[in-house]
């Protein structure tokens, strides 16, 4: 991993069109923004993790030919 | 085009009906190319992979569980389902939804920021 010390204010440029600068910092706390191509997708690294584990899950999930729904009605958002 | 699913067995379908990913479902990123398939006798959507036949998705319509479900234009929003032989146990991916453009057969997936969606809603009720 690359590692690089910046001060606030300071920007990191990626390649030729991605920018992250360094806004603040308080305890345990950095805040950053990013510009970025809009076809470029940011998250946030944790819930990336979380989305591929559900998508992994999900793709080893059974055949739906093995389950009865006929009791069953979709739940829908209030 | 002929491939050989897990789930269906062999298919074969026109070359434009393939529905192409900048890049895939998360964690499946390196698959571009799917077909989505509506058999008769399931309540889902099947997203299976053309260039790994041997994976699919099973999807549902958002818009079908929340009518306020954010829209893009020309696209619908599909969440990508978990199965369980326990209906009361299969689940939906909300938070990261998988938009497709079935005009230009273009889809992408992305994560909702805010933590308002859940990743694993329960799809059925008794």
């Amino acid at each position: 991993m690359l590692i690089l010390t910046r001060k606030i204010e300071e920007e990191i440029r990626i390649g030729s069109d991605i920018t992250i600068k360094i806004l603040s910092i308080s305890d345990n706390q950095i805040k950053i923004g990013i510009d970025a191509p809009s076809n470029v997708q940011i998250f946030r690294g944790e819930v990336y993790e979380k989305v591929v584990q559900n998508t992994i899950n999900a793709s080893h999930s059974i055949s739906d030919s093995k389950i009865d729904l006929s009791k069953y009605k979709i739940k829908k958002v209030q | 085009m002929k491939i050989n699913t897990q789930k269906f067995g062999e298919i074969e379908f026109p070359d434009d009906l393939v529905i192409n990913f900048n890049e895939g479902p998360f964690g499946f990123e390196e698959l571009k190319k799917f077909v989505l398939i509506k058999p008769d006798d399931s309540a889902f959507y099947w997203l299976n992979s053309v260039e790994k036949p041997e994976i699919a998705f099973a999807l549902f319509g958002l818009r079908i569980i929340d009518e306020n479900y954010p829209q893009i234009d020309n696209h619908e929003a599909f969440g990508i389902v978990t199965l369980n032989s326990d209906p009361l146990k299969v689940t939906i991916n909300m938070r990261a939804p998988i938009f497709i453009n079935q005009d230009n057969k273009t889809a992408y997936q992305t994560i909702f920021d805010k933590d308002n969606y859940s990743l694993y809603y329960n799809l059925f009720t008794e």
